[in-house]
C-alpha cells in the first residue's frame, strides 16, 4: 500500500450520488486484502469512512494499528451517535508517522435489533487500546451503548444513578424543582 | 445570651435552647465562632452599639473559594491588585466553609454539583450570605433548559444578591459586594431573624442522588425527636 489516502478529490463525486455503491477506498482495499469485509460510507470531509461488523471491530483496529504501511496508531476519539434507525459507535484513527493519514471506522447497530429495555452492544477496544477507556464510558453515559468487555463501564459525566441517556433522541429530561418543567415548582 | 440564631437555623425549637442542652451529636454542627457570638450579642442586646457591630461585620465578609466554571476567572481577577477586593475587606478567600461568611457561586451549578454546594452552604457559620454570580446561577443562563444544569441557584440555596452577566465584570462583583454590605448594615433585627429562619438547612435536594425531594421534610426536627425518644 503506497497510495496516499484521504485526498479530498475522490470523495466529492461520491457525495453527489449516495445510493450507488461507493468505490472501495485504499483502507477498505487493505482490509479486504487481509480478509476483513468493510463497507464504504459517504463522508463530507474527504476522510475515508468505512463500516465494519461488530464482530470484526477488534481485528480491524488491530490490523490498522499494527501493520507497518498503514500504521494508524493513534485513536483520536471514540464517540457514540444516535441516528434515526441505528446506534453508531465511531472510531477516528490517525497516524503519528504521516499526519495526512486519517480514517473513520463505524460500527452500526440497527435499532430494530435491540430488544426493549436493552442496550446496543459493541465490543470494547479498551483491552488492547486503553485510550478508548474514558471515551467508551462517556459514550455509554450519554448515548447508552454497552461496550462489552470494558473493564469499568460506569457513567463518567452524569451522576452514577442518572436515569436515561441524555443524547438519545427519545430522551426526556427530568421534571422536578430544579428546572421550570414542573408546574409545582417552588417558584 | 438565652437564645441565639443558630438554634433556629438548626430547626430545633425547644423551650430551652442553651448550647449546653444540645445533644452531643449536634454539638459539632454549631459553628458560630466566639467573635460572631460577641457581635451577635452586641447587635442584639446593646442597641446603641448595633451599628458598630454591623459595620464591623459588613467590612469583613470573607468569601469561600468556590468557582465551578468561567465566572471564577473574574472572581480571581477581582482578588488581584487591579481591582483589589481587599479595599472592602473581602480579600481573604477561605478554602474551608467553616471560616467563610459568603459564597460567590461563580459558575454553572450542575445537578451533580448541587448536593456538594448545599453541603458547603450548610457548613458556613451563621450569618451566611450568597451572591449568585453570573447568568448561569441566576437563571440557568446559556444552559437554559439543559437537562444537567440547575436552572438558577436559588432553587437550592437562598440568595442575597443576584449579579447578572456572562461573566460579570469585576466591577460588578465589587458592586454586588457593596450591595451586600449595605444589606448587612441596614438589616433590622426582625429581618435578620427571618432570614436566619429561611436559611435553615435547605432540604429540597436529596444528598446522595442530587434529586429534589418533593415533600420537604424537616429532617433535623425528625432527628431531634428520635434523639429525645432514646
Ligand atoms: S454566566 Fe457565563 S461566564 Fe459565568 S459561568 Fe455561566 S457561562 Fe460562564
Amino acid at each position: 500500500m503506497s497510495e496516499t489516502p484521504a485526498s479530498p478529490s475522490p470523495a466529492n463525486p461520491e457525495k453527489a450520488a449516495p445510493p450507488t455503491e461507493l468505490p472501495v477506498g485504499p483502507y477498505g482495499q487493505f482490509l479486504s486484502e487481509h480478509g476483513i469485509p468493510s463497507k464504504r460510507l459517504p463522508d463530507s470531509t474527504g476522510v475515508e469512512t468505512i463500516e465494519v461488523e461488530p464482530a470484526q471491530l477488534e481485528v480491524t483496529l488491530k490490523r490498522l494499528r499494527n501493520s507497518e504501511e498503514i500504521a494508524l496508531d493513534y485513536l483520536v476519539a471514540v464517540s457514540g451517535v444516535d441516528n434515526t434507525d441505528t446506534f453508531d459507535s465511531v472510531y477516528h484513527l490517525w497516524s503519528y508517522s504521516d499526519p495526512n493519514k486519517e480514517l473513520v471506522v463505524k460500527v452500526r447497530i440497527p435499532k430494530a435489533s435491540v430488544a426493549a429495555e436493552q442496550l446496543p452492544e459493541v465490543p470494547s477496544v479498551t483491552p488492547f487500546w486503553s485510550a478508548a477507556n474514558w471515551h467508551e464510558r462517556e459514550s455509554y453515559d450519554l448515548v447508552g451503548i454497552r461496550y462489552v468487555g470494558h473493564p469499568y463501564l460506569r457513567r463518567i459525566l452524569n451522576p452514577w444513578d442518572w436515569e436515561g441517556y441524555p443524547l438519545r433522541r427519545d430522551y426526556k429530561q427530568p421534571v422536578d424543582s430544579l428546572n421550570d418543567k414542573n408546574p409545582h415548582s417552588f417558584r | 445570651m438565652s437564645e441565639s440564631i443558630e438554634h433556629k437555623t438548626m430547626g430545633i425549637q425547644g423551650a430551652n435552647t442553651d448550647a449546653s442542652d444540645l445533644p452531643h451529636e449536634l454539638k459539632d454542627t454549631i459553628t458560630l465562632t466566639t467573635l460572631d457570638k460577641a457581635i451577635d450579642f452586641l447587635s442584639t442586646y446593646v442597641v446603641p452599639l448595633a451599628p458598630i457591630a454591623k459595620w464591623a461585620r459588613s467590612n469583613s465578609v470573607w468569601p469561600l473559594t468556590f468557582g465551578t466554571s468561567c465566572c471564577a476567572i473574574e472572581m480571581m481577577s477581582v482578588g488581584m491588585s487591579a481591582f483589589d477586593i481587599s479595599r472592602f475587606g473581602s480579600e481573604v478567600f477561605r478554602a474551608t466553609p467553616r471560616q467563610a461568611d459568603l459564597i460567590i457561586t461563580a459558575g454553572t451549578i450542575t445537578r451533580k454539583m448541587a448536593p456538594a454546594l448545599i453541603t458547603l452552604y450548610e457548613q458556613l457559620p451563621e450569618p451566611k450570605y450568597v451572591i449568585a454570580m453570573g447568568a448561569c446561577t441566576v437563571t440557568g443562563g446559556m444552559f437554559n433548559d439543559s437537562y444537567s444544569v440547575v436552572q438558577g441557584v436559588d432553587r437550592i440555596i437562598p440568595v442575597d444578591v443576584y449579579l447578572p452577566g456572562c461573566p460579570p465584570r469585576p466591577e460588578g462583583i465589587l458592586d454586588a459586594l457593596l450591595k451586600l454590605q449595605q444589606k448587612i448594615r441596614t438589616e433590622s433585627l426582625i429581618m435578620q431573624r427571618k432570614r436566619a429562619y429561611n436559611q435553615r438547612a435547605v432540604r429540597y435536594v436529596d444528598y446522595d442522588t442530587g434529586k429534589p425531594i418533593d415533600a420537604v421534610k424537616d429532617l433535623v426536627q425528625q432527628a431531634k425527636l428520635e434523639l429525645e425518644s432514646n
